[in-house]
């Protein structure tokens, strides 16, 4: 029995609603049963898909975007199981568990960690430029990858199954996200530039005193290493500028004065 | 004012849900969600500079496993609501006012992570509603309950917005008289930390190896670059 290309794309658009429900419990586990009904529903009975549908519903999470990889995956061994042509090698349970894990870590590392702050990066150039097509730039920047691997990676994942992994493996994400990554801090460090030197220029001061930013900057990176938050570095650094700007117009109200 | 208010909240909504529910097509990022609610109100430049100034702030807080981050999103459509209506009631415009709408509801973005958290705690009840539903054969009603988490995510959404548009109409009137003129001195150069602080953050928690090393690099090439061209 196979599953027919429009039953696949219906599971495809319904993937986009994967964390609809996402908890604290089973997580996205709900989600990846919802999606997949349409195609379990194909290959079971009335009799067996409640059964078989309570599997589905326990705990499952990976990255969004490699959800489909593992649903193509899945319908390809439940394809398996029902035809009873192939012996599968692993339970699907055990697949779902096995891979979910790594491919989370993966996507994690390579959307989350590196392509968003790449995109990003490269939108800011524009968005400081006063250019409006800035938030455009960003989101066709950074949805090429996503599109792609949600759409090719769930059409693998079904006609390979199981060896899905391999073709994981040979594209070499891990590898792939650590470059991403050193390429969002290569431009994240042209942007500070850029932006340190726009204001210095418009405020006519000594280009020179652009590189000084470079320490409190330095600073602040290996404060929040050591796991300060966010908000309490906003706080500090805005509250020293804005006692700083009070205190140097006070300077030039008594120099002219 | 209640037309921008509700066409806020429906821009609120609408991202919100692709924060986390539906999609991640990153609409819900601050340098995308803040101009488009900007854009409707009629003045995109101040979304575009709320969103230069909010986006890289909590980038670095991935949304690992069950980890939830700081509500962004909100935090950014809700400063530039504030910023054009408390903008045209006061008769007052300027990167102090956007300053002043920051400072505010940056801290009650925090709200925005209760919200969240609650709202996926909220969703742990349909998992029994789902499983009964299967247990009767009922796939239809599972399908719904799978749904109706998206209102759970809905309802988070709008609350920070609610809690961030409320505390900024309350606080901003009574604090931009006493605060427009000293804003003034040093406004530029906030608006300058804001996203170097969440580069630093950025590069202070990325997960690579000579991150500082990388980036100065870049940074003096960059900045010599522009000396001398």
């Amino acid at each position: 029995m196979v599953i027919s290309w429009r039953t696949r794309l219906h599971i495809w658009f319904r993937l986009l609603l994967l964390q609809a429900s996402w908890n604290f419990e089973t997580l996205q586990g709900i989600g990846f049963f919802y999606a997949l009904l349409p195609g379990l529903k194909k290959l079971y009975g009335k009799e067996d898909l409640p059964e078989v549908s309570l599997k589905y519903i326990g705990y499952f999470n990976t990255h969004v975007y490699f959800a489909p990889l593992v649903a193509g995956a899945v319908l390809r061994l439940e394809e398996e199981r029902v035809s009873g042509t192939v012996v599968p090698e692993v339970e699907i349970d055990d697949f779902k568990e096995m891979v979910a894990a790594p491919y989370a870590a993966i996507g994690d590392a390579f959307f989350w960690g590196g392509l968003r702050p790449l995109a990003a990066g490269v939108a800011l150039f524009f968005a400081v430029k006063g250019i409006l097509w800035a938030p455009l730039i960003f989101i066709l920047l950074y949805n090429i990858v996503p599109t792609w691997i949600r759409t090719v990676f769930f059409s693998r994942g079904y006609y390979q199954g199981l060896k899905s992994v391999e073709f994981i493996q040979r594209h070499k994400l891990p590898d792939l996200a650590i470059h991403t990554k050193e390429a969002a801090v290569v431009v994240l460090g042209g942007l500070s530039a850029f932006m340190v030197f726009a204001q210095l220029t418009q405020h006519q001061l000594p280009s020179w005193l652009g590189l000084l930013t470079l320490i409190p900057m330095v600073m602040l990176g290996l404060v929040a290493r050591k796991g300060f938050s966010t908000l309490l570095l906003v706080i500090i650094t805005v509250s020293t500028i804005f006692l700083l700007g009070l205190f140097w117009a006070d300077v030039i109200q008594l120099i002219t004065f | 004012m209640t037309f921008s208010l509700t066409l806020g909240a429906l821009v609120s909504l609408i991202c919100g849900l692709d924060r986390v529910a539906i999609l991640q097509m990153m609409i819900s990022r601050p340098i995308v969600a803040a101009p488009l609610t900007a854009l409707f109100l009629g003045e995109p430049l101040v979304g575009l500079q709320i969103g230069v100034m909010v986006e890289l702030l909590w980038l670095a807080r991935l949304p690992v496993g069950a980890a939830v981050p700081p509500d962004d999103t909100q935090v950014a459509i809700a400063s530039s609501v504030l910023a054009i209506v408390l903008g045209q009631i006061m008769d007052a415009s300027g990167t102090e006012l956007l300053l002043l709408c920051l400072f505010v509801a940056v801290p009650l973005g925090k709200f925005g992570q209760y919200f969240d958290r609650y709202a996926r705690q909220y969703n742990v009840r349909l998992v029994k509603q789902v499983s009964a539903a299967l247990s009767r054969g009922s796939f239809l009603t599972a399908e719904g309950q799978h749904l109706r988490g998206l209102v759970s995510f809905s309802l988070s959404s709008l609350g920070t917005y609610a809690v961030i548009i409320l505390g900024g109409w309350f606080i901003i009137p009574i604090l931009w008289p006493y605060v427009q003129q000293p804003l003034s001195y040093s406004s530029s150069w906030m608006q300058l930390a804001f996203p170097l602080v969440g580069i630093t953050v950025i590069l202070g928690t990325i997960n690579v190896s000579r991150a500082i090393t990388l980036f100065c690099a870049a940074f003096c090439m960059s900045f010599l670059l522009m000396w001398l061209v």
